[in-house]
């Protein structure tokens, strides 16, 4: 009994630190530029594919890895510069259809490039453990290391880096910080290419387990925006805590009720927490003046 | 006197003409529509003829998500849910129960309509990305739950949905089908478009334009939105009880959120609030899918399914980034360059010239729903505290009906600060507001302009999607009575061209008549507040709330407004007032207030303030050689 819990909390916690990296990226997009990104998942996803791609056309798997990294850094870096930068006022409308017309975009160059079946890394080096009856397999250990590493990384980028304080500053006060000389063009970017490389480290290291699909991006993306939620939008801390108890609630869901319906524990959480709690979830209201 | 003449209740042929008038390009537009598709399917392939079948089953939900859009500001990312909801409950209803086919398509739309509403009653107060991820998800759980369950076929479906029969004709062809389904579409979209010109739909756009003024107004953006979205809802049921007959089949990629993407493209290419639009893009997205689907394994050997989101994403991108307004934007830029569509036609029946109105214009109306003299308004202890700054404290004040009070005080002493908790804007830390007996502090702006409190804005409120005549049709909120369903039926004619008169005969109040047709964000900053006052008074308040209603007023403005407002309290209205002319508020008011860093300091009669030592402290500073020399000033003013 408790073996199996154990076990599937490991799950639930590896799966749930691909979740929280998504959350992070989301995070750093919306607070510099108030845009809920629909593409943050087809980045994981694209990630995923393209070094799936190379390694099987024998590139060995660190370097494809960084490559696909990389690559989709630039992608989204390109993202902000040839559309999302183009349009001057930015309703949270347009920035919906816009994201999700990139979103379609990467879903079906992703279709016509690697067809629609399912691909995956090759598992990274490393051993299985088992603890207690309890294996952990050691992917997982890369998926919760990606999250420490990489997502503890821009965490404290945020909170001691002086860039890190500039964007924050940009979130907070666009017009202050304008004056004292931030860049709002630099400060976009930048939070774009976090949001592109966080979401490329999360398609690599989940993608030699749960497999990349041209399609898959968007549920994916959309867990890291529930995970987001619960972490008022704000706080990477609370977002990353909010991201690991959803992915250990869906593998409660999918091992003791029914693996069919653990896509939807995602959503139900989504919609009681919208209903229970929505004063606490809106971001600070931007107060108007009247 | 210049007096505006109302149309006059005619007989029926001018009743008919003005139906005429007002429905032209509805009903061109539709004949159009119908006159193709009874031709179609005599002349059509039987590829175009499953492209246009299903252009116009499509359409509906994209009618629907238009209303959404356009009218509620909002997205829904989960269309196909709902278009799921009511393919799978018809088919359920049809196949299970065997229901006759009316009561099932009925049952399947009620069903949709029902979700939305459970889903949207806590969603609905929620701005901005949530409703539309919210909805997204709600397609995969909508998804998961056909595919998981046994009454709804699992993975494989509903299958087995027997065509129906018209009069005895079984539709069991195309051109049926499509002769079948085209009445409703007809139907839907005449109930759109009259629901897009009714006081709903005009409130909702006034909402996206300023939602406080909207609200301020008495339209309960709230309780709209929710109908527009159960409607919307609505809308994408009958299109999928459409769907589950054309097909046969209801399989789980009927809640697909590719299929949700396709009808917001549908909407985005048509253009946004544009109803015409979304079914000239339910068409042009039908297409445009088919063509992919042939060109695109051409291009890439090999390349199978989804294909056509490609050109999906592109549009999207390239709609939004160069024609935003969509299809018809391009269409009214193009009708405007074609020669035949001709001029406005000039000066017509409201129009008069400035110069003409030197007679005492008729005063607007007002309500006096207590005696003059008894208390209106009733502020006790209101405070206003932001973390540890106190923006108002504890502030309290009885305002006589038909009085003037003046609120002054130095900037930043906390007076907008206080309109807002009067009118609703803004919720109190503590303390109360009561009008004409009710406690309104704490509630909505709509809750306290129901009860007849209306007011300006310091930082002016425009509706800049409408013309000044609008703007001041949109104070008439208050008066009106027909709802959404009214609306649609388009049954309020009547009422709203008498709301309409109402309007010009206020402007004409202020001599602002010549720019009635003038688009509301092309006046001078000035005129835009006079206009706001407007606004106000057309919904007949019995307390109006004026922020600076003076400032960017030229002097001869500021005398036609002061001396509207003393026939406004002679006639029985009160008014608070913030202004910064002192001069005007001491010659005007009845009463004043005066607010220090958030305190009351002083409040009585003009004279007794202007002599207050501590009031002169306040706006003056300390220097009192120099709070003399501006008293003597103030007082030559006066």
């Amino acid at each position: 009994m408790l073996t199996d819990f154990l076990q599937l909390t490991v799950a639930g916690l590896s799966q749930g630190s691909v979740y929280a990296l998504l959350a992070v990226g989301l995070i750093a997009v919306y607070t510099v530029r108030h845009v809920i990104n629909i593409a943050q998942g087809e980045f994981a996803m694209l990630a995923g594919l393209g070094s799936a791609w190379l390694t099987a056309s024998g590139m060995p798997l660190l370097l494809a890895v960084l490559v696909a990294i990389l690559t989709v850094t630039v992608v989204a870096v390109a993202m902000e510069r040839v559309i999302i930068a183009r349009v001057k006022k930015l309703t949270p409308l347009l920035s919906i259809i816009l994201t999700l017309g990139v979103s379609t975009l990467l879903q079906a160059i992703m279709l016509l490039v690697w067809g629609p079946e399912a691909k995956g890394v090759p598992l990274f080096p490393g051993t299985n453990v088992l603890i207690g009856g309890v294996s952990i397999r050691s992917q997982e250990f890369w998926m919760l290391g990606a999250l420490v590493v990489v997502g503890g990384g821009i965490v404290l980028f945020y909170e001691k880096s002086r860039w890190g304080k500039a964007l924050r500053a940009c979130a907070e006060q666009p017009v202050a910080a304008r004056i004292v000389g931030i860049s709002p063009i630099a400060a976009s970017v930048l939070a774009f290419a976090i949001a592109g490389f966080v979401g490329g480290v999360a398609g690599v290291v989940a993608s030699p387990i749960y497999l990349s699909l041209w399609s898959g991006g968007v549920l994916l993306g959309l867990k890291g925006f529930v995970a987001a939620v619960l972490g008022g939008f704000v706080s990477f801390r609370a977002a990353i805590v909010g991201a690991l108890l959803l992915g250990m609630i869906e593998a409660y869901v999918a091992g003791y009720v029914s693996s069919g319906l653990r896509d939807g524990a995602a959503f139900l959480i989504l919609i009681l927490v919208l209903v229970v709690r929505p004063q606490g979830l809106v971001l600070k209201p931007t107060a108007v003046r009247v | 006197m210049t007096h505006v003449t109302t149309p006059a209740p005619a007989g029926m042929s001018s009743r008919r003409a003005r139906f005429w008038t007002n429905n032209k390009s509805t009903l061109i537009g539709c004949g159009v529509l119908v006159a193709l598709m009874i031709v179609v399917p005599f002349t059509a392939n039987s590829s175009v003829m499953n492209i246009v079948v299903f252009a116009m089953i499509f359409a509906l939900p994209a009618i629907g998500l238009n209303l959404l859009m356009g009218l509620a500001g909002q997205v829904s990312l989960g269309q196909a849910a709902f278009f799921a909801i009511g393919a799978y409950t018809h088919a359920i209803m049809l196949t299970k129960l065997d229901l006759p086919g009316p009561v099932a398509a009925t049952i399947g739309v009620l069903a949709a309509m029902l979700v939305a509403l459970l889903v949207g009653l806590p969603l609905m107060r929620l701005r901005g990305h949530y409703l539309a991820l919210a909805t997204l998800g709600l397609g995969f759980i909508v998804m998961i739950g056909v595919r998981e369950w046994d009454v709804t076929g699992r993975t494989t479906g509903i299958y087995g949905i027997s065509r129906p029969s018209v009069f005895g004709i079984p539709i069991d062809n195309s051109g049926f089908f499509l002769w079948f389904v085209t009445p409703f579409v007809v139907i839907g979209l005449i109930l759109a478009l009259n629901l897009t010109r009714s006081r709903a739909g005009r409130a909702l756009s006034a909402v996206n334009d300023s939602e406080l003024a909207a609200e301020s107004l008495g339209v309960n953006t709230y309780a709209l939105r929710l109908k527009v979205f159960v409607l919307s809802a609505g809308f994408a049921g009958l299109g999928g009880v459409f769907y589950a007959y054309q097909v046969a089949i209801v399989s789980p990629t009927t809640a697909e959120f590719h299929l949700s993407v396709s009808i917001l493209l549908m909407v985005v290419i048509g253009g946004l609030g544009s109803v015409w639009g979304a079914v000239a893009g339910a068409f042009l997205v039908q297409f445009l899918g088919e063509g992919m689907r042939d060109v695109i394994p051409a291009i890439f050997p090999g390349a199978s399914g989804e294909v056509q989101l490609l050109g999906y994403g592109i549009v999207l991108i390239l709609v939004i980034l160069l024609l935003p307004g969509g299809l018809h934007q391009a269409a009214t830029t193009l009708w405007r360059k074609l020669p035949l569509a001709g001029k406005r036609p000039p000066g017509d029946a409201h129009a008069h010239s400035a110069a003409e109105d030197t007679t005492i214009p008729q005063l607007p109306a007002v309500s006096t729903p207590v005696a003059a003299g008894e208390p209106i308004l009733v502020i006790s202890g209101l405070t206003k505290r932001y973390g540890g700054v106190v923006a108002v404290d504890d502030v309290s004040l009885t305002v006589p009906a038909g009085s003037i009070l003046g609120l002054i005080g130095p900037n930043g002493a906390g007076k907008t600060t206080c309109f807002n908790m009067i009118s609703g804007a803004l919720t109190p830390s503590k303390g109360t507001v009561t009008f004409l007996g009710q406690v309104i502090s704490g509630r909505k702006p709509h809750v306290a302009a129901a009860h007849g409190l209306t007011r300006t804005f310091q930082n002016l409120q425009v509706f800049t999607s409408t013309d000044v005549v609008g703007n001041v049709y949109m104070g008439r909120y208050r008066k009106g009575r027909a709802g959404v369903l009214r609306g649609m039926l388009g049954l309020q004619s009547g009422e709203q061209s008498a709301h309409h008169a109402a309007a010009y005969e206020i402007l004409q109040s202020m001599r602002l008549t010549d720019a009635a047709d003038d688009s509301a964000s092309d006046l001078s900053f000035g005129k835009q507040r006079i206009m706001e006052v407007c606004r106000a008074l057309a919904a007949e308040p019995a307390l109006l709330l004026l922020d600076e209603p003076m400032a960017g007023l030229s002097s001869t403005e500021r005398e036609v407004m002061a001396e509207l407002l003393r026939r406004l309290r002679a006639a029985g209205l009160t008014i608070v007032l913030v202004e910064h002319d002192v001069a005007q508020v001491m010659s005007l008011a009845d009463q004043v207030a005066v607010l220090d860093d958030g305190v009351l300091i002083a409040h009585g009669d003009p004279d007794s303030v202007r002599n207050d030592p501590a009031v002169v402290v306040a706006y003056l500073g300390t220097d009192l050689d120099e709070a003399e020399a501006e008293l003597t000033e103030l007082e030559e003013h006066a």
